[in-house]
Parts: C-alpha cells; sequence; structure tokens
C-alpha cells in the first residue's frame, strides 16, 4: 500500500551555521525529491530536540527519527565506534575506507555493532569520505614532533589518545570555549574538521598558523541514522530512498566540501593573513606510532580487533592499487603552476 | 502521616547534605587540575568530567532536600493571597496531576536510559582517560527515587494544613543568612513590644508585603524561596 | 488544532499555570510531559501493537497488558531522561555551584561590617559619604557574593540603621540599599550571566568581559546619583559630624589594607583569572571558593558550623536553579518539536519591525515579566524565545545578553515580586514602609534605564573590552 506524506523529524549533531547542516540539507532534499514527495525530512540543528552527543540514544527511543552525525561521538558506548570515521590509517583514504563499509564488510560489522553488541533500535548509512582534517591551529609552524611535546592541545574522539601519546597534553574545553581560550593560552593549539567550519568557528581571529595534513582524523564520514522500527515499517521503496539518498548525498557533499572548502582556505590565506604549511612528514611518522600503541591495547577487544583486521586487510589490497596506480597528482600541479605549493 | 513526613524529611535531608559535599571535592579536583595544568604545564585527563559528574549529582540528590524545605522557586504572585487551606487544596491536585507523573518517568524511563549504559559500561567520549560515566546515568533513577519518597511527604503535607488550616512547621535546619538575620530581627522586636504588628502578622494581612521568610505556623507559604536573589 | 496552535496554547497554559503557585520547575515538567505525550502519541502503532497481540491468540490479560503498556510507552519520557541528562552534563552550568559556594563562604566570613565602615571613613568628605560607602561597599560585597538576599540584609542591618541615626531620608536610604545590593547579580563573576550563557550558547568569558564595564558604569551612576541628590538637597543625607569619624591618614590605609583589600583581591584575582588568561569560568570558581576559605580562615571566621551551612546552602540554592532548567528544556524541546518556536519566529518576522523597535519591545516585555517573576524564571524560561529572533534582525546575542542582565536589575526593585525591597523591610524599623523603599527605589531604576540607553547608543561600553582581551 501506498503511504501518504510521511515526515520524519531528523536533527544533526551541528549548529545550524556549520556547513555540515547544508551537507544534512542535501540528503533531505534528495530523500523528498525521490519519494515525490511522500517522504520529508523536517531537519533541526543541535540542541533543537535534543544535545548534539544524545541524538543517538535519542533516535533508539524514537525521540526523533533520524539523525545526521558521527561515530566519534557515541564511541563511548565502545571503542570500536570510533573505526567507523575516526580510525587509524592504513594507507586507504577516506573514500576508500567508505568504500570498505559498502564492499569490505564494514557495513555488517557496524550492523553487528549496533544492533548486537549494543542492542540499539537503529540503522545507519554512511555518506561523505570528509577530506583529511587538518592538523590544527597553531601559534607558530611547527616543524618536528618534538616542538609539539608538553603543547596544550585540543580535539576530540580517539584523536585525543593519539595526540596524549606523542606527549601532548590534551584538554578537554567546552565548545565554546576553544577561540577565548586559545586566544588566552589556556590552550596552545586545537584542531575543528575543515577550512570552512574552522574559519566559521573564529580560529583566524585568534591563530595565524594553519597546519595541514594529519593522521589523528583522516578517514571520517557522517552516521546517518534512522529508528529500526520507524524503518522496519516503511514501504520498500522508502527505505531504498533512505539508504541510497545517503550515495547521492555523497556526491553532492562531496562537490560542496571541495568548492567550499578550497574556497575558505584561499580566504584564510588572502584576507585573513593566515599562514598555511602542510604538517612535516616527521610529526606523520610519529602519529602513526601513537596510533600503533593505541591499537596494540584496544584491539585486545575481541570485536575490535576484528574491524581492525578487516579494514587492515582491505586496505593492504586496495591502497596498493589505489597508489601503485595513481597518477602523480602533485607533479602536475607543478607542471601547471609553478612554485605554489610549499612542500 | 507527621511520623512519614519526618522520616522523608530526614532521608531527603540526609542523601542532599551527603551528596553537598561533593562541592568540596569539585572545588579541590578542579583546583587541583588548575594547578597542574598552569604550574606544572601537566594537565589530568580526567578533572573536567570529574567536575560535571560532582554537579550533576550534587544537584540532582539535593532536588528532594531543597524540595523538603521548600526551596524550588514558585511564582507566587497570586499564591500567596491565598489562605493556607485554599494554597494546600491547589497545592495537593496539583501534585498528582505535575509532579507523580513526570517523577515516575524520571524513575522507570531513567531506568531503562541507565541500565542500557550499564550494559555496555559507557566511558565518557570528553577524554581518553575512559572515565565510566554508567553510575553516573543512575543518579537520575536515584533522584527520582528521592523526589518521589518526598513527594509523598509535601502531599501529607497539604492534607494536614486542609484539617488544621495552617501549615505544618517545617523541621529547623541552615538557613539563607537573610532568613536568619530575619528571624533573629523578629525575635528581638517580640521582645520589644507590639509596635512591629505588620511584621508578625500572617501574610495575608499585609498582602503584598513581605515574603521572604520561611514559612512559621499559621501563616501561608510563597515567596519564602530566599535563595539567590 | 494543528501542532503550532498546540504550541500557543502550551506556553499561555504555562503562563496561567505559573500563578497557581507550584513549584515552577516542576510545572514546567509536567507541561513538558504532559503536552510531549500528546505530541508523542502515536494512534497507529498503539493498535498496530494491539492487533499483533489479538492476531496471535494472546489471552485477554495479554491484550490488556499490550493495551496499557502502549500508553505508558510515550516516547516523551525517554526525551525528558534525555534532558535531564543533558543538564547533568552541561559544562556551563558547572561553575553554578562552585560560584554559590564561595558566596556562601565570603558571606559568613564577617568582612561586610569592616569594609562599609573603613570606606564611611575613607568617603567623609564626599556629600552623602555614608550611602556612597553603602554603595561601594554593597557593589563590592556583591560582586564577591553574588546573592542579593545576603548582602541587602546585612547591609540592611549594618549601614541602614547607621544612616537613619544620621537623619538620612528613610526613602533614599532605602533605595541606596537595595539598589546597590542587587548590583552583584550583573557585576561579573555573576550567577545570573552563567545561566544566560548556558541558555543561550553565549561564551561565558565573553559575556563576563561585557558586561564588567555596564556593570561598573550602573555602580558609578549610582554613586553620581547619590552624590548629586546630597549635594543638592543637604537635607536627605546630612553630613556627620566630623570629631566621631576624625582617623590619621596612616591608620586609614592600615584599616583599608585590611578590610578593603583581601575582598578586592579576591575578586580581581578571580576576574582577571578569567579575562586575562588563565583560567575557564569553572576553574576560576573553584580557584575562588579555595580563596574564600583562605580569607575566612585568615578573618578567623571559618568555623565547622559555617563550612557546614555553605555546603547545604550550596546544594539547596544549585538544586533550585538546575532543576529549573531541568524543567524548562524538557518544555522548550516539546514547545520547539510542536513548531511553537517557528509560529513565534514566523509572527514576529511577519510583524515587518526594524530591529530597534524589536530590541525595545523585547525590553519591555522583559521588564514587565520582571515584575511578577524573578531573574531564574526569565532567563532560562522566556528569553530562549526571544534568543532565536535575534539573528533575524541582526542583533548580536551578547550585547542583548547585557541589556538583558541590566533590565533584570529592575525586577528585583518593582513590586509585587520586589524581593531586594522585601528583605529590606524584613529588618527595618517597623516604621519603615515598603511604599518608602519602592519610592526610594524608582531613582535607582531610571539609572538602570539610562544605563540602557547609554549603551545602546555607545556600544563600545560593551564590547571595548572583549574585543580588547580576546580579539574581533
Ligand atoms: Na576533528
Ligand atoms: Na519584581
Amino acid at each position: 500500500s501506498a503511504q501518504d506524506t510521511m515526515t520524519l523529524k531528523m536533527q544533526s549533531s551541528w549548529p545550524a551555521s556549520d556547513i555540515f547542516q547544508d551537507m544534512a540539507k542535501q540528503y533531505a532534499d534528495r530523500v523528498e525529491a525521490m519519494s515525490g514527495g511522500r517522504l520529508k525530512i523536517d531537519l533541526l540543528p543541535a540542541g533543537a530536540v535534543v544535545q548534539a552527543f544524545q541524538v543517538q540514544d535519542a533516535v533508539a527511543d524514537g525521540v526523533i527519527d533520524a539523525a545526521h552525525t558521527v561515530t566519534a561521538y557515541w564511541y563511548g558506548k565502545n571503542k570500536a565506534a570510533s573505526l567507523f570515521g575516526t580510525g587509524p590509517v592504513f594507507g586507504a583514504d577516506a573514500g576508500q575506507i567508505l568504500a570498505w563499509i559498502h564492499f569490505g564488510g564494514g557495513k555488517d560489522l557496524y550492523r553487528e555493532l549496533v544492533q548486537d553488541i549494543l542492542g540499539l533500535n537503529v540503522v545507519g548509512f554512511f555518506a561523505l569520505p570528509m577530506p583529511t582534517q587538518p592538523l590544527g591551529w597553531f601559534k607558530e609552524e611547527i616543524t618536528s614532533a618534538d616542538q609539539m611535546k608538553g603543547l596544550k592541545y585540543r580535539t576530540v574522539g580517539l584523536a585525543t589518545d593519539i595526540m596524549q601519546g606523542m606527549g601532548l597534553s590534551v584538554t578537554q574545553l567546552p565548545g565554546g570555549e576553544i577561540v577565548p581560550a586559545l586566544e588566552r593560552g589556556v590552550i596552545e593549539a586545537f584542531e575543528f574538521n575543515n577550512p570552512t567550519s574552522d574559519s566559521r568557528f573564529g580560529a583566524q581571529d585568534v591563530s595565524k598558523v594553519y597546519m595541514l595534513g594529519s593522521y589523528h582524523q583522516a578517514a571520517e564520514f557522517f552516521e546517518i541514522i534512522v529508528n529500526k522500527d520507524l524503518y522496519d515499517g516503511l514501504d520498500p521503496d522508502l527505505q531504498a530512498i533512505l539508504e541510497y539518498g545517503a550515495e547521492a548525498a555523497n556526491t553532492a557533499n562531496y562537490g560542496l566540501a571541495m568548492d567550499q572548502y578550497s574556497k575558505d582556505l584561499q580566504k584564510l590565506i588572502n584576507e585573513d593573513g593566515v599562514n598555511v604549511y602542510r604538517t612535516p612528514q616527521s610529526v606523520m611518522a610519529a602519529q602513526l606510532e601513537s596510533w600503533d600503541t593505541v591499537l596494540a591495547d584496544l584491539t585486545q577487544d575481541e570485536f575490535f580487533g576484528k574491524v581492525v583486521d578487516s579494514q587492515k586487510a582491505w586496505s593492504e589490497r586496495v591502497a596498493f592499487y589505489a597508489l601503485t596506480n595513481q597518477a602523480d597528482y602533485k607533479l602536475a600541479y607543478e607542471h601547471y603552476f609553478p612554485g605554489k605549493l610549499a612542500f | 502521616m507527621e511520623a512519614y513526613i519526618r522520616f522523608a524529611d530526614k532521608v531527603s535531608a540526609w542523601f542532599g547534605k551527603a551528596f553537598a559535599w561533593s562541592i568540596l571535592v569539585m572545588t579541590f579536583g578542579v583546583g587541583y587540575e588548575v594547578f597542574v595544568r598552569y604550574v606544572l604545564r601537566d594537565p589530568t585527563s580526567w578533572a573536567f568530567d570529574i567536575s560535571y559528574m560532582m554537579y550533576g549529582a550534587l544537584f540532582m540528590m539535593g532536588g528532594a532536600y531543597t524540595l523538603s524545605r521548600d526551596g524550588h522557586v514558585r511564582g507566587d504572585v497570586v499564591y500567596r493571597l491565598w489562605r493556607p487551606r485554599t494554597q494546600a487544596t491547589v497545592e495537593l491536585v496539583l501534585y498528582f496531576l505535575f509532579f507523580f507523573p513526570g517523577i515516575l518517568a524520571l524513575i522507570f524511563s531513567g531506568w531503562k536510559y541507565a541500565s542500557r549504559s550499564i550494559g555496555y559500561l559507557e566511558v565518557s567520549v570528553m577524554s581518553p582517560a575512559n572515565v565510566p560515566i554508567f553510575q553516573f546515568k543512575l543518579i537520575i533513577v536515584a533522584a527520582g527515587i528521592l523526589l518521589f519518597i518526598q513527594g509523598i511527604a509535601q502531599v501529607f503535607r497539604c492534607i494536614l494544613c486542609i484539617r488544621r488550616g495552617y501549615w505544618p512547621q517545617a523541621e529547623s535546619d541552615v538557613e539563607e543568612l537573610e532568613t536568619q538575620l530575619i528571624k533573629q530581627h523578629e525575635r528581638e522586636i517580640l521582645h520589644h513590644g507590639g509596635e512591629a504588628i505588620d511584621i508578625v502578622l500572617p501574610a495575608h494581612h499585609t498582602a503584598g508585603e513581605f515574603t521572604g521568610r520561611e514559612e512559621a505556623a499559621d501563616r501561608p507559604r510563597g515567596g519564602g524561596t530566599g535563595e539567590n536573589r | 488544532m494543528t501542532d503550532p496552535q498546540v504550541a500557543v496554547a502550551m506556553l499561555g497554559i504555562f503562563i496561567f499555570t505559573i500563578m497557581l503557585g507550584f513549584p515552577i520547575a516542576f510545572t514546567l515538567m509536567a507541561l513538558g510531559v504532559g503536552f510531549g505525550y500528546y505530541a508523542y502519541f502515536d494512534a497507529d502503532r498503539q493498535w498496530r501493537a494491539f492487533n499483533r497481540a489479538v492476531e496471535s491468540g494472546a489471552d485477554l490479560f495479554t491484550q490488556a497488558e499490550t493495551w496499557v503498556g502502549g500508553f505508558l510507552n510515550n516516547r516523551i519520557f525517554d526525551l525528558f531522561v534525555n534532558q535531564t541528562y543533558s543538564v547533568m552534563s552541561n559544562d556551563v552550568l558547572t561553575a553554578v555551584p562552585l560560584f554559590l559556594f564561595m558566596g556562601y563562604i565570603v558571606e559568613r566570613a564577617n568582612i561586610v561590617d569592616r569594609l562599609f565602615s573603613t570606606l564611611q571613613i575613607a568617603a567623609r568628605r564626599v556629600p552623602g559619604s555614608m550611602a556612597v560607602a553603602a554603595l561601594i561597599t554593597c557593589a563590592l560585597f556583591a560582586t564577591a557574593t553574588g546573592i542579593v538576599g545576603a548582602v541587602v540584609t546585612l547591609m540592611g542591618l549594618l549601614a541602614f540603621p547607621a544612616m537613619l541615626n544620621a537623619r538620612y531620608n528613610t526613602s533614599f536610604a532605602s533605595g541606596v540599599i537595595c539598589a546597590g545590593g542587587t548590583l552583584g547579580i550583573l557585576i561579573p563573576p555573576s550567577i545570573m550571566l552563567i545561566v544566560y550563557a548556558a541558555t543561550s550558547g553565549v561564551s561565558i568569558v565573553r559575556l563576563y568581559a561585557g558586561a564588567l564595564l555596564p556593570g561598573l558604569m550602573l555602580a558609578g551612576l549610582y554613586v553620581v546619583y547619590v552624590i548629586g541628590r546630597a549635594w543638592l538637597n543637604p537635607k536627605i543625607a546630612p553630613r556627620p559630624p566630623r570629631d566621631e569619624n576624625a582617623v590619621s591618614g596612616l591608620a586609614l590605609v592600615w584599616l583599608l589594607v585590611t578590610s578593603f583589600f583581601p575582598l578586592a583581591v579576591l575578586i580581581l584575582s578571580v576576574l582577571g583569572a578569567i579575562l586575562f588568561g588563565l583560567a575557564t569560568p569553572s576553574e576560576a570558581a573553584a580557584v575562588g571558593a579555595i580563596g574564600g576559605l583562605v580569607l575566612a580562615a585568615a578573618y578567623r571566621a571559618l568555623t565547622w558550623q559555617r563550612l557546614q551551612e555553605s555546603v547545604y546552602l550550596t546544594v539547596r540554592t544549585s538544586a533550585m536553579v538546575c532543576w529549573l532548567f531541568v524543567g524548562s528544556w524538557t518544555f522548550s524541546s516539546v514547545f520547539s518539536y510542536l513548531g511553537g518556536e517557528k509560529v513565534i519566529t514566523d509572527f514576529v518576522t511577519g510583524l515587518d519591525i526594524s530591529p530597534i523597535v524589536f530590541l525595545i519591545l523585547a525590553q519591555i516585555i522583559i521588564f514587565l515579566l520582571g515584575w511578577p517573576l524573578e531573574w531564574s524564571e526569565i532567563i532560562i524560561i522566556f528569553v530562549p524565545i526571544f534568543l532565536p529572533l535575534l539573528p533575524h534582525f541582526g542583533i548580536d546575542p551578547l550585547f542583548f545578553g547585557i541589556l538583558v542582565a541590566l533590565n533584570l536589575q529592575t525586577s528585583f526593585l518593582t513590586p509585587p515580586m520586589a524581593m531586594s525591597a522585601y528583605y529590606l523591610k524584613g529588618i527595618a524599623p517597623p516604621f519603615v514602609q515598603l511604599v518608602d523603599i519602592f519610592r526610594g527605589c524608582m531613582p535607582f531604576l531610571s539609572m538602570v534605564i539610562l544605563a540602557m540607553i547609554l549603551i545602546y547608543v555607545f556600544p563600545e561600553i560593551v564590547y571595548w573590552l572583549p574585543n580588547l582581551v580576546y580579539g574581533r
């Protein structure tokens, strides 16, 4: 039986002004258009019904119907959650790890975690392989891993373990206090997500050094979750629209990210006087070592170990292909825009 | 009934006061964090989690204690003009209509929420220190049970007031400074004779005048939350 | 009725039920849960579950159980618990018990009488010297404690009789005590600003920086008013006889050092830690509380009993404020779930008014709410209705917050719920009538309005310090 118009209440974990909210809107718009208006999504910003970190519980209980979030926000329930976003890097990029979700067994492992291990009444889809998250905002250019030792730094999720393992003093601060705290020296550095979100946040007002490239969050994506009872009760075509809508939003999100992030990076450089550097190789190497230590500990857990093994096997094969085959994009860029890249 | 009221007041006060001491844990815990962060440049990874847990436990477990001392703020512009019997009747109805349904939800849904968290031994996502938070979620249930016990006592207070025509005397306890001072002052005035008539008379005789006191026998309550103003 | 209409009804019913005098936290909780029950009730789901039970051939008892269970299994209860947890884990509100504790410790440290007598001597050549000393004592003491009732009562017992003995005009003296005692909720560190920060999401340190100059400006306007009136009309504030207060310059300096400076140092270190680089508000509050303990010990006022009293009062007042949040967050998320927020936004934006008209209307509404209500209810329950409208009119929530904080000074001084006046009346000699007190408060109310106008015309008063300290 064809259902009448149904409106899903979807809340995100983002403030209304964040570009992530625009990306959630792209998903909502696609679902509505593809369903011929039978399925509408009423998209609300963080805090409208529940707080940003509470959306998963709220969807499981049916307090909201759906949510647009990331898994790092609920990894306190099980550390393995972070692997579906903020996880280790074995050579595959975010797009290739998203491919692991769809074709490498990631989807089943995610379902096992959410439904079997945690017993949550939730189904989830993924979208947007996020570009590598920058190492962040600093008072001066970072040239070595040693220079970062003892630095008071703010980040979230498993990334706190990594940075702490590198000898940084990782500090937890409420989101709204990051910029004032950096200005006042309570923290000396922080990372957020991308040039657009960071600049809307006001990072350039308090810091003029932006280090790009890092392994702390190099393969994150959005998690779109729907209450399972509600999902199971939908007609199969509407179920398909919710699921494949995430795949459609993927392309739209990526396009928006590339366009907007790159524009805002230029704006940061040209209008705000921010000095942009690439994180040196030695720092990235130290991050990998730190990941080793963190993984040695966490893979003691059976399920965590299983997911890591699966990602590792996937990366070994897929990244081998990708890296061996990939054109040298940097060479081409320097060919046409000589002297622009500073690394 | 009076025995139950005394019992509930005692239970609420015991838990409220016991958890009140978490303010000292908080003060010195955060103080320690400030010291190690700014002086030794070596922040803890747990102080932030500890501070909000202490704060949350403190105010949640203090809810029933505050209720027993009539410390929750009221909008009493109209309420305080009523006779005690009218106040008690309205309040009695509202306890069943407004208070118990929500508190029961707090207990039962709170248990559902907390037990799920206990099931996966949830830890905080705010730090790498793996600070457990499932026990903190259990506070919701505990606070709900305390409020339920105290709510019954408040219902009995209403019934006694309807029967007798005046509010039963509250147990003596630590008071806000202004309340202490005012009470002291009142006693002095009483010693000095009858000129203080407008202060000691029940407030409905001097409607719209003084309201800053805890309940005394034979006068209506209201406006006397006197806290943090 | 459509959902948004139900939301508007919800707000109307709340304003009505608030009059019934039931504790507001639980009234909000009840209306949130009640209307949420309606919003989340799903008849289809109820029937589906019931039909499933019938089809599966369950006995009558199980059928009934399914039916009743369906009613009890409403998602509003989960939302309520979820919101409760959000209040419990709110990082801004963590500072509330810490600052309260600091305030209770300081108010019990026996320093206010020294402070007043010293300042009175220091100000003795100024017209209305006692009133000036009382105002400065109030401002300092209120800043350290932030607890209005204690300041008004203590000063009412100390400075008020002294002024009456010196033949000060009763109304004039009452106004000084009531208005001065209320300054503590405006001048940082103030609980009211923390609560506004938690409600609006504005950075608390920026709010503190923004409120400092307006707070000092208001205190300054009060002093100017007092000196001006006493100068124009010396009868209302006669000069004290000279010989009484004769103290050598050196002795005066020593008095100031022992009474004025420790408190000032405590306040400045707390504020300085927040504003100039060192700590988050919760951290500064903890340091302030430790400082308060040291100060009380130095004045030999730190007894076991006083510590206990401070701890117990901290838990009660924190519970009062934070349970209000538990109720109001549930209420407002149901209100917004039903679409109430959008109705109000659409209505106000449809009025086609200019930002200045909106700002004035909003402040008038808040001023009027300040008659029957107190600051905590207004900020936690009513200010959130205005907040979503601010971006539409291009008004900075920081600026709006400072205006509200100034405005709410009046809520203590305007009847029928004029807490400052009632505290003073409670300890004043019987011949002092409430009418006298209210009359004395009026000129100070106009100073508050003058301060608001000044801030509107010269927003730099708000922005200068935050811009200086935090850039932008
Ligand atoms: Na990040
Ligand atoms: Na008022």
